[in-house]
């Protein structure tokens, strides 16, 4: 016990001894010479004096380094500017170029060759049609458009199209005067000749079951639903004339109408419509009706009339397949009520019937766009298969074709064509007769 | 048979009509509407993805510089009619053609 009282007293001395020694050393004066004092504060000076002058430099350093800054911007305002002035520069002079201001001349062209086998045609052909889109205002929009075709010794002219639109809304578009028939999906969307991948145009849909053009009014527009889309169009329109007259129509025109009926023969109204419906943006599948009553121009009997129409068109720009898959396809069919044709025995009547038809066709076409070289991605290859099945009528003839085709694309909208079609044909008047088929197609 | 045939006519007629009415009643008027316009995958993409998948459905689509700025626009409203483009696309579709021209 008396041993470690004394280490204590022991330790608190040492400390006590070591806290005044660093006390002592810390008041410590030292002394150095006059000369060695001199020089330190020489040193002192010119540091300092050196130390205002960095500090001058640099501020001025700093000035010229903000100047150059402004300068910068400046100069790339100015740029900006002169970018600015030579687009619209440009702007103006694309405006002051004739046709490009709110009116525009586009259309399409072809020249072609067709042989048929068994006494058929063998001719060459041109035709031409212009169509002027000229807009009026944000809202309102003019379609006009001519087809001109060689046609016996001459030339003729016909109005295929002059639609003024009405823009109502986002998903209300109004047109009124002679537009082509929106419930035909092949005749208002593929028929142009640069678009069809075909010399020819299908059996049914065009020049057979459906009207290709209408003329009244109509309502149409595309309204997103979700992730898919619908476009519709309504319209209101003269109705077809009936054919009975076995002096002007061949015996198989009996009992199907005349749809090009400007003077609206028999005060028929027709309606109609389609709706498409886009599940993706590569798929499209369509509905479209037309009903109306209709009477040969003679005499006042009426029978109903009642179009219809399926569509489905899928077109697929395939990186694995390395091109683009084209595939189409519809399907008509008309129902004409019954009629009495040939009362007087012209032609061997009286016929009796009614008068249901039917036909389409499927078609694929297949690019290579992806494939590398300059020559074998314009290359289309194309395969059609139409019919038109109107044997159920007394004096009708089923027509079945098979079409293959080789496209050779010269650029986007110029086109070479060349196809062989295997005709087949069953009923009273049939014939048959394959055709070689070779046209040049351009859009403009 | 004809009673029929008016019978579809008349219920798809009237199909038709009643969906017209509907999209004139909830459209906004005027057809500036883009920003309106119901929000869909479809109409979401952009100006060249709506340009390429639109006009590709039925045709190759023109080079970029064949029309200038002015001529778009009045071939884009062509079509809008033609392929019931809706606003949004429509508005889209010409946004990227005057860009890339």
């Amino acid at each position: 016990m008396k041993s470690r009282k004394s280490i204590v007293a022991v330790s608190l001395l040492a400390a006590a001894t070591m806290g005044m020694a660093q006390e002592q050393a810390d008041k410590e004066v030292v002394t150095i010479p006059k000369e060695q004092y001199q020089k330190l504060l020489d040193e002192h000076r010119m540091l300092v004096e050196e130390m205002k002058e960095m500090k001058a430099f640099k501020a001025k350093f700093e000035e010229s380094r903000a100047k150059a800054l402004t300068q910068q911007a400046d100069t790339d305002q100015a740029l900006d500017q002169l970018t600015k002035d030579t687009r619209d520069a440009k702007a103006l002079a694309k405006e002051a170029l004739p046709g490009t201001s709110k009116l525009l001349l586009t259309g399409y062209g072809t020249a072609g060759f067709n042989s048929q086998e068994r006494g058929g045609d063998r001719k060459f052909y041109a035709t031409f049609n212009p169509l002027l889109v000229w807009k009026l205002s944000d809202k309102l929009l003019f379609e006009g458009e001519f087809e001109a075709q060689l046609e016996g010794g001459g030339t003729s002219l016909a109005l295929e199209m002059a639609q003024l639109s009405y823009v109502a809304n986002d998903y209300v578009t109004i047109g009124a005067g002679k537009f082509l028939n929106p419930m035909n999906y092949f005749v208002e969307r593929q028929h142009m000749a640069w678009v069809n991948k075909l010399p020819d145009k299908p059996l049914a849909v065009y020049d057979g079951l459906l009207p290709e053009t209408q003329v009244g009014m109509q309502v149409r527009g595309g309204v997103p639903v979700g992730s898919t889309k619908f476009g519709y169009a309504l319209y209101a329109a003269n109705a077809s004339a009936l054919n009975v007259d076995t002096g002007t129509f061949a015996p198989e025109e009996l009992g199907t109408t005349t749809f090009d009926n400007f003077d609206n023969v028999g005060r028929h109204i027709a309606v109609g419509g389609r709706i498409g419906f886009l599940p993706f943006p590569e798929l499209e599948v369509g509905y479209g009706f037309q009903f109306s009553d209709v009477a040969p121009p003679q005499n006042g009997d009426t029978v109903n009339a009642f179009l219809q129409s399926v569509d489905l068109s899928y077109v697929r720009d395939s990186a694995t397949l390395k091109g683009v898959v084209n595939f189409k396809a519809q399907w008509a069919w008309s129902h004409i009520g019954g009629f009495v044709y040939d009362p007087g025995a012209a032609i061997g009547g009286p016929f009796v019937f009614d008068n249901s038809r039917s036909g389409g066709y499927v078609q694929v076409a297949y690019r290579p766009s992806r494939v590398e070289g300059p020559v074998l991605k314009n290359f289309e290859p194309v395969f059609r298969y139409d019919m038109l099945n109107q044997a159920k009528t007394p004096t009708g003839v089923d027509e079945t074709r098979y079409t293959l085709g080789l496209n050779y694309w010269l650029g986007p909208m110029s086109v070479v064509k060349a196809a062989y079609v295997f005709d087949q044909q069953n009923g009273p008047n049939a014939d048959r007769r394959n055709t070689v088929e070779l046209q040049f197609a351009t859009g403009f | 048979m004809n009673r029929k045939i008016k019978l579809s006519a008349a219920i798809a007629a009237l199909a038709l009509a009643g969906a017209g009415s509907i999209l004139v009643g909830c459209s906004t008027p005027g057809g500036k509407g883009a920003a309106a316009t119901p929000k869909s995958a479809l109409v979401e993409r952009g100006g060249a993805e709506l340009w390429a998948e639109n006009c590709g459905h039925c045709h190759n689509s023109r080079s970029l510089d064949s029309l200038s700025d002015a001529q778009w626009e009045v071939a884009a409203m062509h079509m809008r009619v033609r392929a019931n483009l809706t606003a949004q696309e429509h508005d889209k579709i010409l946004a990227f053609l005057k860009s890339a021209n």
